[in-house]
């Protein structure tokens, strides 16, 4: 691995975490404040790809594990794997690596801003969502005992807001590859 | 950023680090062997009692811990409403135990004795040539070293929105704010390698 890839995995890991210890921002146009930390795990997949975007969320969740308070809530150490929500923070690894996979088959930078725009969403909702609510809700469904469906309806109630993160990712992430694109050169 | 862990002087702080992460791992396999409330329970008063072993303070250990049990607590209430109280009961004794335990290990382990059990964890994956642990010992040193630059951009970027009398919102501040954080990947990347931090030469990809 290159060691600029290495700095640019380990600044997007510094910004996921800053995003959870920031206050919670209004959208704009909904007026719930919302914690940026999952939309922090789209949009590393987003911006760096499949590769350096998990490995993001890895050195991330392996720097919680480690002690440091730095999941959203001032959240750390080894008991943030024995939580009834640790399939979701699992699931991260999945979410970044299937949104970086999709973003780099699905968005190049000859295609028009829409078409990108519109092909970082597919990938941020794939990962970000679906992916994301595989791994948590099976958990979550194992680890309390309650079973997959009911687990399932349990969850449904955040669905709309991580879909609009997925929108807020992927007008960042065209955005990005605009200003500056680090996806075309892959890891 | 201030870690969770502190200095101790019991038994649980002389205990090796690698045998505390690995009885946490076997903990943590025990505790779905079993089904007995009873058994269970006393799993529990017994990470609490480890936990009281890491001398942290009332408070403190309260601190720590409300995240988690809030967690643990919401869900708890809504499986006694979903399924029998019995194995309601059980999930909740198993993850009360776990938090517990893990909360000890982590306030009795240093970041630098993880770092050391990790690059332990690497070894077979750095003779497969497929990671090394020095890379990860570097990376998490540079997270922590960048967390408080990008609350700092975050910051300028809150102070120019304010002066032009814009409301700070998530999406007018994220775009700015990774750009501007990854657009020093390269000089970083350049300081590092100038400094041999890596142990490598001239060519560029290892």
């Amino acid at each position: 691995m290159k060691t600029r890839d290495l700095v640019l995995i380990s600044l997007f890991s510094a910004i996921i975490i800053a995003l959870g210890l920031l206050p919670p921002l209004p959208l704009g146009f909904i007026p719930v404040p919302i914690t940026a930390q999952s939309l922090g795990v789209m949009l590393a997949g987003v911006v760096l790809g499949a590769k350096r975007g998990t490995l993001t969320v890895l050195l991330t969740i392996l720097i919680a594990a480690i002690g440091l308070p730095v999941l959203s809530g001032g959240r750390g150490g080894l008991s943030i794997f024995y939580t009834p929500t640790t399939g979701y923070l699992i699931g991260w690894i999945a979410a970044a690596f299937t949104t970086g996979y999709l973003s780099e088959r699905l968005v190049n930078r000859d295609q028009s801003p829409l078409t990108q725009g519109f092909g970082f969403f597919l990938a941020s909702v794939a990962g970000g969502v679906i992916v994301l609510y595989a791994f948590g809700i099976t958990y979550l469904g194992f680890a309390t005992g309650i079973g997959f469906s009911k687990a399932f309806v349990g969850s449904m109630a955040f669905i709309p807001g991580d879909v609009l993160k997925a929108v807020l990712a992927a007008l960042a992430g065209r955005a990005v590859m605009a200003g500056y694109p680090l996806l075309p050169q892959r890891a | 950023m201030r870690s969770l862990h502190v200095e101790g002087t019991g038994w649980l702080y002389r205990l090796s680090p690698r045998i505390k992460l690995a009885g946490l791992a076997l903990f943590s396999i025990a505790l779905f062997l079993t089904r007995d409330p009873l058994l269970l329970f006393a799993t529990v008063l017994m990470a609490g009692l480890v936990l009281w072993q890491a001398h942290l303070g009332f408070r403190e250990t309260v601190a720590r811990l409300r995240p988690v049990l809030l967690t643990i607590a919401i869900i708890a209430a809504f499986s006694f409403l979903l399924i029998s109280a019995l194995d309601a009961t059980i999930a909740l004794f198993r993850l009360t135990a776990l938090t517990l335990l893990a909360t000890a290990i982590t306030a009795s382990v240093s970041i630098s004795q993880f770092m050391d059990e990790i690059t332990f964890a690497l070894r077979p994956l750095e003779k497969l040539g497929l990671a090394k642990g020095a890379d990860v010992g570097l990376a998490v040193g540079l997270v922590v070293r960048f967390v408080p630059e990008v609350i700092n951009r975050y910051e300028t970027l809150r102070d120019a929105h304010r002066a032009r009398g814009m409301k700070v919102r998530l999406h007018t501040i994220l775009v700015p704010l990774i750009i501007m954080t990854l657009k020093d990947a390269d000089a970083i990347a350049d300081a590092i390698d100038a400094r041999g931090f890596r142990g490598q030469t001239s060519s560029p990809d290892i």
